[in-house]
């Protein structure tokens, strides 16, 4: 017993002293605060997504940035997975002072009141609508405020591989223009190995397919004059006349090749940012795509001969001059709870000079999102059809997505819906109907939930 | 003696309850931080509507009621329940037969058991990539197998079929079958020899031997497996999430992918809570019945 006793004791004694030297250790040799940050500048903290290429182009605007002043010192964290991340610091009160967002988040972060709203700030800083290109601004606003600033942004267009043009006996100088013309350019342009039918028939180069890299399922109906949400009404508008029409025309394609033919040629396409991207493989001859392709062209098919030019639309609302495309970007917001808003602001408003965000547009090959590109900009950009995009930009018919925080659920019905309408698993028209209502539920809930906290607001008042 | 010197009231003053009791803080604390007072947060969370930025809102038994109106849920559940009856007992007969195979007295035997459990050590992302390219419904090894061996024709594109892109995903549970066979080949390796030796006398052969000796030894740690396999199971997230995201048309989207996304993506803390909570009963009732299933299948050896 007396033995245990001496045993209990000194092993008590010796995890006391293990524990104490491990806090000693740890409070000497623990993580320190980084010290890059000169003494006495105000420390901003900035997450953002980009990575890689991408990453460092921001970090150099960011170094420009803390050599031009010695009051605010920036500090930049690249990360994954930002959105949940930013949620959780937000939520959790311990935000950084600027997050580098996308812009679909800006509606549900701006209702839940997590966002400073910049209206204010902006116009103080110098930072105002018309110096935007036209689709920009709404980007960034959610019930009449102001809640995030672009950082860059990117026009979706046709790409076509030109040597595949003249191959198919296609002029490529006169790309498509219309969705009638499209189709025949891709029926000209898709080789079908093993014969006209039967057995070992298979596709060894399409023309063009949907759900290359189907980034967008849900976009095909702008292409025929339809839109997927009212904003003014809060209505869901997947089912319109317009959105079906393009949805068939996207079974059309289907319908030709054969689902299962189409679902099994795209199974073995390539990663997109590889060489063995479909594009670039020549497995696919015409893509929507954004500016920052030719990065991934550059880098894997230098000599590849390309062009650019706005996707084709339904004729019926064809317009040389108005063309039709989605318009994405990536914006910069200051989260509640920051403790620096006005520096931070600072620091935005720097990047939104022009030289530096053409700079940055251009390393990470994206257009401009200013309502007019300077001549250097479009002469020494490493695209050099950026000039079709930036035409997209500034055109009034422009489309973003749709600014409602149900989007990422509504995004989820159409992808799902997609899926069945391009396995002619049913009818567009169904598809489209059924997504709609779905959609229109979840508008529906969250219309409730915001009447719930608003109520409750009122009644607290 | 270092002790002699302290006076025995000194020692009195601390109750060796408290002592105990501030020896297992660390876990104490880990345990009331991290799971005690989440749990309890996460039940208060499920009776309210929590967008996570903006402060919940009590609304009672209102998100329990909308999962009866949910059609994905509805879904998420079956493809769940789908997926656990097809994986926990192929992946259960799986690992039985390799364990019984290695439990053989042959050469290299110590490598056959390593091969089988290295896929376990293999981080699931790499394992994802890897079956992902295994299943490419054009390139993919399998169907060049099917077609250039067995001789299929149209084989079916696996990933990108709905209806085979959930028998994929069964198949491919079973590559993290190494686990469980290690602890079947333990227990194996514990069943007494003369109990072999008396069912050869009696003229069984090896497989009668497995069956009717081997396996009713070891059903103990059979049920311990299928309880574990189960619960892992209903919360399969990780690789239908890299290798599918859920797709084709929400195919192989299972309940904690769908608790995330209302979780993370939507920002329905509160939906995403009451859908745990539901998992945690679903998964207690699983695990009674199982627990009552075995008391008449599992043998109890005398103490």
């Amino acid at each position: 017993m007396e033995a245990l006793r001496h045993t209990t004791a000194i092993t008590r004694r010796a995890a006391v002293g293990v524990l104490g030297a491990a806090g000693l250790g740890f409070a000497v040799l623990g993580p320190r605060p980084r010290k890059d940050a000169p003494g006495g500048r105000v420390v901003l903290d900035y997450w953002e997504k980009w990575t890689g290429q991408e990453g460092r182009a921001m970090q150099r605007l960011v170094d420009r940035y803390n050599a031009s002043q010695d009051r605010v010192f920036v500090r930049y964290f690249a990360m994954a997975g930002i959105g949940q991340k930013a949620l959780i610091a937000i939520a959790g009160g311990d935000p950084p002072d600027i997050i580098g967002l996308w812009n679909f988040n800006i509606p549900a972060y701006a209702e839940a009141g997590a966002l400073v709203a910049l209206d204010e700030l902006a116009a103080e800083f110098g930072i105002r609508r018309e110096d935007y290109a036209a689709a920009v601004w709404p980007l960034l606003t959610h019930r009449d405020r102001l809640w995030g600033v672009v950082s860059t942004c990117g026009t979706v267009a046709l790409y076509y591989n030109r040597a595949m043009f003249r191959e198919a006996g296609l002029d490529p100088d006169r790309p498509p223009r219309t969705i009638d013309e499209f189709d025949e350019y891709n029926r000209r342009l898709t080789v079908v190995e093993g014969g006209s039918g039967g057995e070992g028939r298979r596709l060894a180069r399409v023309g063009f397919i949907h759900t290359e890299p189907g980034w967008w399922s849900w976009l095909w109906g702008y292409f025929f004059g339809g839109t997927l949400y009212d904003g003014a009404r809060d209505r869901a508008t997947a089912a319109s006349a317009e959105n079906v029409a393009g949805y068939r025309w996207v079974q059309s394609y289907a319908e030709r090749y054969g689902a299962d033919a189409l679902i099994s040629f795209q199974s073995g396409l390539g990663v997109y940012g590889s060489a063995q991207n479909a594009f670039i493989l020549g497995k696919v001859a015409m893509v929507n795509q954004g500016p920052w392709l030719v990065n991934t062209i550059v880098q894997y098919k230098p000599g590849m001969e390309y062009a650019v030019a706005p996707f084709p639309v339904e004729a019926g609302v064809y317009d040389a001059q108005r063309p039709i495309g989605l318009l994405d970007s990536d914006v910069l917001v200051i989260p509640r709870g920051t403790r620096h808003p006005r520096e931070a602001m600072a620091f935005i408003a720097f990047t939104q000079r022009r030289e530096n965000i053409e700079q940055l547009s251009r390393e990470h090959c994206k257009n401009s999102p200013l309502a007019a590109s300077s001549p250097e900009f479009l002469s020494s950009h490493p695209n050099p059809f950026v000039h079709v995009h930036d035409a997209i930009a500034q055109s009034p018919r422009a489309f973003v997505f749709p600014r409602t925080r149900t989007w990422p659920e509504y995004e989820k019905e159409f992808n799902a819906g997609m899926q069945r309408m391009w396995r002619l698993q049913e009818p567009a028209a169904g598809a489209l109907e059924r997504i709609q209502d779905r959609a229109q539920a979840q508008l529906d809930d969250a219309a409730l939930r915001r009447t719930r906290r608003a109520e409750l607001r009122g009644e607290r008042a | 003696m270092a002790r002699a010197g302290r006076s025995p009231a000194r020692r009195r003053r601390v109750p060796p309850s408290l002592v105990g009791l501030a020896w297992v803080s660390p876990w104490l604390v880990g345990f009331l931080a991290f799971f005690a007072v989440p749990m309890a947060l996460s039940l208060y969370y499920s009776l309210t509507d929590y967008p996570l930025l903006e402060p919940p809102i009590y609304v009672g038994a209102q998100n329990y009621r909308d999962m009866l109106h949910d059609g994905v849920f509805r879904l998420v559940l079956v493809n769940t329940l789908i997926y656990a009856a097809f994986s926990v007992p192929l992946g259960t007969v799986v690992a039985l037969v390799i364990a019984g195979l290695l439990n053989q007295r042959v050469r290299g035997v110590s490598l056959f058991r390593a091969a089988v459990f290295v896929p376990t050590l293999v981080p699931i992302v790499a394992s994802a990539m890897v079956w992902m390219w295994l299943f490419n419904g054009e390139l993919g090894l399998i169907n060049q197998f099917l077609i250039h061996v067995v001789g299929t024709t149209h084989p079916p594109n696996w990933l990108g079929d709905k209806a085979w892109a959930l028998p994929a995903l069964v198949v491919m549970s079973l590559w993290v079958v190494g686990q469980p066979v290690v602890i079947y080949l333990a227990a194996l390796q514990d069943v007494p020899v003369q109990l072999y030796e008396a069912a050869a006398l009696d003229g069984m052969g090896p497989a009668r031997r497995f069956w009717h000796v081997a396996l009713p030894t070891i059903s103990p740690v059979v049920l311990f497996n299928v309880v574990i396999l189960t619960i892992t199971c209903w919360q399969v997230f990780a690789v239908p999430f890299i290798m599918t995201e859920g797709g084709p048309d929400r195919a192989t989207y299972f309940y904690t992918h769908y608790l995330y996304d209302n979780a993370f993506l939507y920002q329905k803390m509160g939906y995403a809570s009451a859908l745990a909570w539901v998992q945690l009963l679903i998964i207690l009732v699983l695990t009674g019945v199982m627990f009552l299933v075995s008391r008449k299948l599992v043998h109890q050896r005398s103490a």
